[in-house]
């Protein structure tokens, strides 16, 4: 039953947030400071270290691109 | 499971559906062929060693070279391969047999015998394919890493579409991980003449071994990411994870505090070793959520929540401010907080009682709090003009991270990349 609340609630959160997608597309010719490197959503790839001891160091993994369980020993 | 056998099936599906008719000029996906070679040293200490159920030394040391390579296969494709290795030493892994050294058996001293050290070899090889307008990207990869003690293979794919002028993504992915682990258990469980401790009146360990160690993990994600204005963008991801199998970490002790301690030199003898549930379901929500204030300062942003069913629930926040220095420099400073519940199964050093069904004394799995602070430094040159043999130099990265649990836990990183770009 706990768990059942909590997926809604995450389900509500993501429905929420598609909502609040931008309307307006921006045009290529528009996106000089979207295309920044510094403005990927990816982690850059010296950054796999940090995420791969974090896996093993702490219970969470997942939504970072990371491990999310198994395949490293870890939790 | 319901969602990743769906993600499995629309990764199938739109498999065919991304082989379009294209345009006449495409441009490449991937130019040149990149080399990264990356590597990383890592070092913790602590007091409270799962291997020795909650107390002793966690002191750890790992040095992980690794190199990707992608080499653009035609305009659409990609295949890329890494390979690394991370050879460490472990004072508490020492400890699985801690009678072995030339020192009396201590849990807070590193044993040198043959688990002080291991190495882990890992390989990964992808290949993704984009559709002739850039809008569809499939990939496919397998994988596989052994230790001493255990051998994974994996195996996965993912399907993105962009649409809304390449304003919006969203991004399905699926993969499997079947690992194997050997049974390596505290010297004082496995049946060894040079260490017998069955003739100590009232040692009476409850340890009885595992079946089987097969542990299967099913991880389906999803993402969608949206450029909300000229200089910002979000994505938000969910990670759903199903693990069956061994889940316990067969050479982790527990203590129980209705059993007597019985102490050979400076060590107490294992009552049994961790045990957990046979199944875990994991979900983890993330959001990032980027925005470039001007030409010197980007503000990066990251959240994540995350809960399963051992009943721990988690918090992530993190923030990194990327500042632009003289043109080919930048800074990265970050601060991360990450808080955690702990595990219904977990109890301290010599808390458990006998009659409890699960049990551990992993750290990992307590309640903490911790904060990491990080400072990086990037050098790219877009032109590549310094070269080694035929590969042109296009950037450099150097990362020091300080992580400090509420607890006596504590980890250093530095980490490099060094990418390089075929001529």
């Amino acid at each position: 039953m706990k768990n059942n609340q909590k997926m809604k609630k995450l389900v509500m959160i993501i429905i929420v947030l598609l909502a609040l997608q931008s309307c307006t597309a921006v045009k290529e010719y528009e996106k000089v400071a979207l295309s920044d490197p510094d403005m990927e959503l990816n982690a850059r790839s010296v950054e796999r270290f940090k995420t791969n001891f974090q896996a093993y160091r702490e219970a969470a993994a997942g939504a970072n691109g990371g491990k999310t369980g198994g395949g490293c020993g870890c939790n | 499971m319901k969602f990743f056998i769906l993600s499995m099936a629309l990764l199938i599906v739109s498999f065919g559906y991304s082989q379009e008719a294209g345009s006449t000029y495409k441009k490449k996906v991937l130019e040149q062929t990149e080399v990264d070679f990356l590597g990383s040293y890592y070092s913790q200490d602590g007091d409270n060693a799962a291997v020795t159920g909650g107390i002793g030394t966690e002191e750890l040391t790992d040095f992980a070279p690794t190199i990707v390579v992608s080499v653009p296969m035609n305009a659409d494709d990609v295949l890329s391969v890494e390979a690394g290795i991370s050879a460490y030493t472990s004072a508490s892994s020492s400890n699985i047999n801690p009678f072995d050294g030339d020192k009396p058996a201590d849990p807070f001293q590193a044993s040198s015998g043959a688990s002080s050290s291991d190495v882990w070899v890992g390989a990964t090889a992808s290949y993704s394919h984009s559709s002739d307008d850039r809008n569809r990207i499939w990939s496919a990869k397998a994988s596989f890493a052994a230790e001493y003690d255990y051998v994974s293979f994996g195996f996965g794919g993912s399907y993105t579409m962009l649409f809304n002028e390449k304003n919006t993504e969203v991004s399905v992915n699926a993969n499997v991980f079947l690992d194997t682990w050997d049974l390596l258990y505290p010297i004082e469980f496995r049946e060894d003449d040079d260490y017998d401790f069955s003739y100590i009146p009232n040692y009476n360990p409850v340890f009885t071994g595992f079946d089987s160690g097969q542990r299967n993990s099913y991880a389906a994600g999803f993402t969608v990411s949206q450029i909300l204005s000229k200089k910002m963008q979000g994505l938000i991801s969910l990670d759903l994870v199903r693990q069956d199998g061994l889940l316990s970490t067969p050479f982790q002790r527990v203590y129980f505090s209705d059993f007597e301690d019985i102490k050979v030199e400076n060590f107490v003898l294992g009552d049994d070793v961790e045990q957990l549930p046979d199944t875990r379901t994991k979900i983890a929500l993330g959001a990032n959520l980027n925005y470039y204030i001007n030409e010197y300062l980007t503000v990066r942003t990251y959240y994540r929540y995350y809960t399963d069913d051992w009943g721990i629930d988690s918090h992530t926040a993190k923030i990194e401010l990327p500042i632009k220095l003289f043109g080919k420099f930048t800074l990265y400073p970050s601060y991360r907080y990450y808080t955690q519940t702990q595990a219904d199964y977990f109890a301290p050093y010599n808390e458990h009682l006998s009659t409890d069904t699960y049990y551990t004394s992993d750290y990992d799995l307590s309640a903490f709090d911790a904060s990491q602070y990080g400072i990086g430094f990037r050098y790219t040159d877009i032109f590549t003009k310094s070269h080694l043999w035929r590969f042109g130099l296009k950037s450099i990265d150097v990362e020091y991270s300080k992580y400090d649990r509420d607890t006596s836990f504590s980890a250093n990183l530095i980490a490099f990349s060094f990418k390089f770009v075929l001529d």
